[in-house]
């Protein structure tokens, strides 16, 4: 095919991470690009999210790092002349924009085709007015409800559906914001207020609650030839009312009987058939056990597209939902795709798996300490892990420990009232945890399921984990270990000493030395267990006792055919005597495991993905075998064609050793997962020392990377530099905080040392504040001190990414902070290159520092360098010799791909053989940050020194301003243009534009409050909180520094130059290096 | 934990757990269903067969009768990496040994590499490797259990729906699922369930307006008298078949028949319509195939995965035979118009 007669086709991707809407359409639509050009497809991507692969030059034809909005979406389509537009691959962004492309009237004028799933069929699965008629249509059951557009209808549309609680919904949101179950008219009416506002055609649904209920969704695919198949259903171990994003999920279902599972499947094929959809979509159903043969069921919900859900699916089954989806919309019946996996079966079957997967959701409730988690049908989770098993138990505590969660809860100080209210009761993070806990209380699973509503043969599995907890205790390694405990955790049960990082649960009274972690399992109060286990139970006594693991095979068959695809997961099943192994890697060639980022979490975003699927890139290009561990179903390296050997597993030291025991791998990558990686360098060095393994962690020493984190350390080695760094020290107490603080002078940035995306980091201005942040955020003591530090008013921040090779640097970019310091790098916007004359005079200084850093680390890889300029001083304030979260940024605004030019120095080449140009991009990048406020009621919306993003953007443009302004359309908050500003911050220029008004202009904060509900404010600027968080509730847009606001006016200022959309590769760089 | 011992083929021991004691051979299959295990236990067309489940987690939502296929539990023993206490207690109270605690999934690739193979099982307290290898030396092919048929066949004629106001069918059980009976009571026919060695007395007193061959276990070749049946009857009374019954008819008609390599057990086997192209998902559980449909059969449908025939019809003759269950129970109900479409052979 020529280029002319391939079909142009425009994938739209989902922009940033953010509650709601994870890296799971990064996996979607990198698949999605690759079956479309094997399918003859010219690819056109959009996506505003520069740390996602599928923005990758390499991805598709042409790669757009474009706001997701119908003004740039519809230049695009004019330079490209798609003939089809594939929406359902983008989720609810992607959704939304496609609808209003066709309601302006832009996919007509250009005759682009709407592909797969009709907008139709959007409409009538997003209008749930719309959706029950369709049931109707086909006689399905679906809960009693009522849509209203006004507040004069809630009481009626009530009582029509059975009286309270009632679950109000708004229609047309992402990830079910606003809704909620109700049981108070007040409030409900309050909810319903808001609804209609959020709502994107002003309405609400009021509906039947069927809470308690079974939640259970089913995956679904159909072709044009009306070949309709389910890939898996999945089910909520939480009840009906926790949204599916919120809840602890399994696949298959396990208390659904055939006959139950089998009326769901058909009306499941039923709807997706009625609805006219092509591709993959889900389905959610309600079920509950009504006494007779297969339980009564409604239909809840359906998703016309690819979803969270169907990225947790495929990894599941190994059942490539996107790919298939991308497929099918090209014009392929599901039996003439081949199954990758098998390699000589089709996508007309439906997987069988012989395996149980738990899917644990990871909320940021370390990030809000004001906000409640109680969980709702409103997502508050970032991310989520799996985990694969041959047991229920198994499944769940690898799930657990790839979670990355500690509940910050003291067991022994929760008496048993409060245990049921407010931890069984009452759904947060921490309740499973807490039933763990009830167990070892000697409550009954009775007991706990009328607490829970979880189901009873749930309760057991998670009852027999307690046991096996005590057991462990007693000496009985064995049956802790196949209840899924790693050998480290029996250890530490057993009164032996825990050298591993993440852990799933361990009984309150067991001890564990963290250092690093913030909140503490163990108490103080626990009275240790009587056991009859001497203290010095050791690692090799409980290894000597449990059972190896065994990597088996993720095959979508159940064994029923050979698989030809290297997806493994580890388990514990007993050794019966027949031991078939089932290890496809090649044991005898060079090969390196890659240690993944976990799951998505606030400080930890799918950037850390884009790195690690770029490491795994270089080494196969390298001729390295390429393994990777993690345990993300939403990502790209989790894809099975990713790497040469996938290993679904918690990120543990022990769980990575065996990784790397089974492989034979040569080598160990721990630079590019970001802190989850980062933090097993330590115990996987000892581990792999213990076992004598013949492998080597690669590239910058873990004593140079714990060097980078130990504050005196790193300050000495900054001394012997001369690098400045901002005046502070370490404090192990109130007394020795309080008077470094005033040496030092108010105000000093404090935190605990050994920080996690600046977790409990503050400014503090004076004593009081200073007790008060030591009493309330942390626990200061001499094995947990605190940093106390000059904060640097004024000062501009940077950031700077390179990669060394022990003799070389390469500077990937320089990027200069919007915001100032006092707000944490995470969340500042940055720009590159940077435009201030302050920094542009220091750039040879910054390039020096960073070198001299490089080589004094010894670093080989990456580096991340957080430096500071005031007065014409560099300061540093932090070193990384890692992976950082401006490495996509970099890599896509200069072309310069550094993360795999990290892995290749790691795997031994230099710099000066790879002779790769530094490049200094000629427009301006912007990234901005995404900020879950919204999703997350009662969080500070002010912008600090913690980190509290979920996700970025990018915007480029030929001036400052515009690229401001496109990175805020991207976000989502465009800036208005004129209008009434309320300006509460020092920014002048505002009134040229808008009609201004101060705090003078009201008679105090709840009438500005009272001012922005009623919509009379356009644009707001101010720090004060319950302002912004009026705004955040109306979606009025904010600026709440005054460096944002600032900028926000040169947007302003630029809104009539070009949108100037262009791929990248097209926009011009500079062959120069930084600061030469 | 050892309490049982499987001894494979070659004398192979693998250990396990006993939840339900005792001692029993058969052939070694494997059915990759995750759910409609009760279904499955009572299915007779696993008559002398050990049947292992490759998903691990069995017995989750309890045993309830009105899931059962037919009034006891069928295979001979009960392999599964964890079965819960509800089904193992149902299957010690029927007397089938069953175990759990072992790699299943092991037991399933070797099957898949080696084909379904001889089997012997001793579970309890007291079982020892010597047990488990007695049972293994009794164990006989499925071809050699040439009376199958007498153990899962009604002994005498059974009526269902008397009087109903569809066609009447007279069904030659050969170890008939229950759904079957179910699906055509359903569409109001009045079912006369034969004994396997009913005569042409007993079914022209029937006067059937469809003669209906069920599912059953093991060889086609050991079900002859079937044959004869259909032998007799083709062309004077439209015929249907499923699972065994497509098989019996094939032979009957010039056809053949093979034994599989490990056959095909579960709910997701892929099969397409030559027709309209279309591919459903069905439940299947057969260790033979129709290796030749013959000169007077169609092949109508086929298996995705392996092109095996799974449809046979001559509409002159009017007859039509699916190689998987229509019926369901467990599994999709994608097919269920199959028994439309033969009723409706019924009734012209």
């Amino acid at each position: 095919m020529t280029d002319d007669e391939r079909p142009t086709i425009l994938l739209i991707g989902s922009g940033p991470i953010q509650i709601g809407q994870a890296a799971e359409f990064d996996y979607s639509g990198a698949q999605a690009c690759r079956a479309l050009q094997e399918e003859g497809a010219r690819v056109v991507l959009v996506n505003s999210n520069p740390a996602t692969i599928m923005t990758d030059p390499e991805m598709a034809d042409k790669v757009y790092l474009e706001p997701i909005n119908t003004e740039a979406i519809a230049e695009i389509i004019r330079k490209e002349q798609p003939d089809g537009v594939i929406a359902g691959l983008g989720g609810q962004t992607g959704l939304n924009v496609t609808a209003e492309l066709a309601e302006e009237g832009v996919l007509d004028e250009h005759d682009v085709e709407v592909m797969g799933t009709p907008l139709d069929t959007i409409y009538a699965t997003e209008d749930r007015e719309k959706f029950r008629d369709r049931m109707h249509k086909v006689n399905e059951p679906v809960p009693q409800s009522v849509t209203i557009e006004s507040m004069d209808e809630v009481e009626e549309a009530v009582e029509s559906v059975g009286g309270l609680p009632v679950i109000m919904r708004t229609t047309y949101t992402l990830g079910g914001a606003g809704s909620g179950v109700i049981d108070d008219m007040d409030e409900l009416k309050e909810a319903t207020r808001k609804g209609l506002r959020l709502s994107r055609n002003n309405e609400v649904m009021i509906t039947e609650s069927i809470d308690g209920w079974v939640e259970l969704e089913y995956e679904v695919m159909r072709d044009a030839a009306d070949s309709t198949i389910i890939i898996c259903n999945m089910e909520n171990i939480d009840p009906m009312g926790i949204h599916t994003g919120e809840s602890i999920v399994v696949t298959p279902s396990q208390v659904i009987p055939d006959k139950g599972h089998q009326e769901m499947r058909d009306a499941a094929l039923k709807v997706i058939r009625e609805l006219g959809i092509e591709g993959g979509c889900n389905i959610q159903f309600a079920w509950h056990d009504d006494g007779t043969p297969g339980g009564e069921y409604r239909v809840v919900e359906v998703n016309p597209r690819v979803s969270r859900s169907s990225a947790l699916a495929s990894k599941a089954t190994g059942y490539p939902i996107a790919r298939v989806t991308a497929k099918v919309a090209m014009g392929k019946r599901l039996h003439e795709i081949e199954n990758e996996i098998t390699g000589e079966t089709t996508a007309a079957f439906e997987p069988a798996i012989d395996y149980i997967v738990t899917k644990v959701p990871r909320w940021p409730k370390d990030k809000f300490r004001d906000v409640e988690f109680e969980l709702g049908p409103a997502m508050k989770s970032t991310g989520e892990a799996m985990a694969i098993g041959r047991t229920f138990p198994e499944s769940m505590l690898k799930a657990l420990r790839s979670s990355e969660y500690d509940p910050a809860v003291d067991w022994t100080e929760v008496d048993d009232a409060t245990l049921e209210s407010e931890y069984l009761e009452r759904p947060t993070p921490d309740r499973t945890y807490a039933i763990f806990e009830a167990f070892g209380r000697g409550y009954s699973v009775e007991e706990i399921a009328g607490l829970t509503d979880i189901q009873e043969w749930y309760l057991e599995r998670y009852q027999e984990v307690a046991e096996a907890a005590d057991a462990a205790a007693e000496g009985d390694f064995y049956t802790a270990g196949q209840a899924g405990f790693t050998d480290q955790e029996i250890t530490a049960i057993a009164g032996g000493e825990f050298n591993d990082t993440h852990r799933s649960w361990l009984p309150a009274d067991v001890e564990v030395d963290d250092g690093d972690e913030g909140t503490e399992a163990a108490a103080d109060g626990g009275a240790a267990t009587e056991s009859t286990i001497p203290d010095s139970v050791t690692v090799e006594t409980v290894e000597a006792e449990t059972t190896d693991r065994d990597f088996k095979l993720v095959d979508t068959c159940a064994g029923e055919f050979e698989a030809t695809t290297p997806y493994y997961y580890s388990t514990r099943d007993p050794v019966s005597g027949i031991d078939r192994d089932e290890l496809m890697v090649d044991r005898d060639v060079e090969s390196v495991v890659v240690v993944g980022g976990g799951p998505i979490r606030i400080g930890q975003g799918v950037e850390f993905d884009y790195c690690s699927v770029h490491a795994v890139r270089a080494l196969r290009e390298m001729g390295i075998d390429a393994h990777v561990v993690n345990n993300n179903p939403e990502t790209v390296s989790t894809d099975y064609d990713t790497s040469d050997g996938l290993f679904f597993e918690p990120i543990t030291a022990e769980e990575v050793a065996d990784v790397i025991e089974a492989t034979n791998a040569d080598g160990v990558m721990v630079q590019f997962g970001g802190q989850t990686s980062v933090d097993i360098g330590h115990p996987l060095e000892q581990e792999i020392e213990r076992r004598g393994l013949d492998c080597e962690i690669m590239g910058t020493s873990v004593d140079a990377m714990d060097l980078a984190e130990d504050r005196d350390r790193f300050n000495r080695l900054m001394d012997d530099l001369g690098i400045a760094q901002a005046e502070g020290g370490s404090a192990t107490s109130e007394e020795e905080a309080l008077e470094l603080a005033q040496e030092i002078g108010y105000p000093v940035l404090v935190r605990p040392s050994y920080v996690l995306g600046g977790r409990a980091m503050d400014v503090v201005y004076n004593d009081e504040d200073l007790k008060t942040y030591i009493e309330e955020a942390v626990r200061v003591s001499p094995d947990k001190p605190i940093l106390v530090d000059d904060f640097l008013a004024d000062a501009v921040e940077l950031d700077v990414d390179a990669v060394a090779d022990g003799e070389n640097v390469l500077i990937g970019g320089v990027m200069e902070h919007v915001e100032t310091a006092g707000v944490h790098s995470g969340d500042s916007a940055c720009m590159i290159p940077p435009r201030s004359q302050e920094i542009k005079e220091v750039m040879p200084r910054i390039r020096e520092v960073t070198e001299q850093i490089a080589t004094a680390l010894d670093t080989v890889g990456l580096l991340n360098v957080q430096l500071a300029v005031r007065d014409g001083t560099v300061y540093v304030l932090e070193a990384n010799p890692r992976s950082s979260r401006t490495v996509p940024f970099i890599s896509k605004s200069t072309g310069v791909p550094i993360a795999k030019i990290a892995a290749q120095v790691m795997a031994g080449v230099t710099l000066e053989e790879l002779d790769i140009q530094e490049q200094i991009p000629d427009q301006v990048s912007i990234k901005e940050v995404v900020l879950p406020f919204d999703r997350l009621p009662g969080s500070d919306p002010r912008l600090g020194p913690e980190m509290k993003s979920t996700g970025e953007v990018m915007g480029t443009a030929g001036s400052f301003g515009k690229a401001y302004q496109k990175a805020q359309m991207a976000v989502g908050k465009p800036i208005p243009l004129a209008g009434t500003a309320l300006v509460d911050l020092p920014v002048l220029g505002y009134e040229e534009h808008f009609e201004t008004v101060d705090l003078d202009d009201f008679e105090d904060t709840d009438a500005v409050v009272e001012a922005i509900r009623n919509g009379e404010i356009d644009l707001v600027l101010s720090r004060n909180r319950e302002i912004l968080e009026a705004c955040v509730e109306e979606t009025v847009t904010y600026f709440s520094t005054i460096e944002s606001g600032e900028a926000g006016l040169e947007a302003i200022n630029s809104a009539d130059e070009p949108l100037n959309v262009q791929a990248i590769g097209e926009r011009p760089t500079d062959q120069r290096e930084w600061g030469r | 934990m050892t309490d049982a011992y499987l001894a494979l083929e070659g004398e192979r021991i693998v250990e396990a757990r006993a939840r339900a004691p005792g001692t029993a051979n058969g052939e070694l299959v494997f059915t990759t269903a995750y759910t409609g295990y009760e279904e499955s236990l009572t299915d007779p067309s696993y008559e002398e067969q050990i049947l292992t489940f490759s998903y691990p987690l069995i017995g989750n939502y309890g045993v309830r009768e009105e899931r059962f296929e037919s009034d006891r539990v069928q295979p001979n023993a009960v392999v599964a990496r964890e079965l819960t206490d509800d089904v193992a207690e149902w299957l010690e109270g029927e007397g089938v040994p069953a175990v759990d605690h072992l790699d299943t999934r092991d037991i399933v690739t070797e099957i898949r590499d080696e084909g379904a193979m001889k089997c012997g099982i001793a579970a309890g307290p007291d079982a020892t490797e010597a047990d488990a290898l007695e049972q293994l030396h009794q164990c006989k092919h499925m071809s050699e259990h040439t009376d199958i048929v007498a153990q899962v066949s009604v002994s005498e004629e059974i009526v269902y729906n008397e009087g109903g106001d569809g066609a009447t069918v007279a069904l030659v059980d050969c170890g008939a699922k229950g759904s079957i009976i179910d699906s055509l009571v359903e569409r109001d026919a009045e079912v006369h369930v034969l004994p396997y060695d009913a005569t042409e007395d007993d079914i022209e007193s029937v006067d059937p307006d469809l003669l209906f061959i069920s599912n059953g276990p093991g060889d086609p070749e050991n079900f002859e008298r079937a044959g004869e049946v259909v032998d007799t009857y083709v062309g004077e009374v439209p015929i249907a078949g499923i699972c065994l019954g497509q098989q019996v008819v094939a032979n009957a008609l010039g056809g053949e028949t093979e034994k599989m390599e490990f056959g095909h057990r579960g709910v997701n086997q892929p099969v397409r319509d030559l027709r309209t192209d279309q591919v459903v998902m069905t439940t299947q559980n057969h260790g033979y195939t129709v290796a030749d449909p013959g000169d007077d059969l169609d092949v109508t449908q086929i298996n995705v995965n392996d092109d095996t025939p799974e449809g046979l019809e001559n509409d002159e003759l009017g007859i039509i035979t699916r190689q998987y269950h229509p019926e369901a129970n467990p599994g999709p109900h994608d097919s269920l118009s199959f028994f439309d479409d033969v009723l409706e052979l019924a009734e012209e």
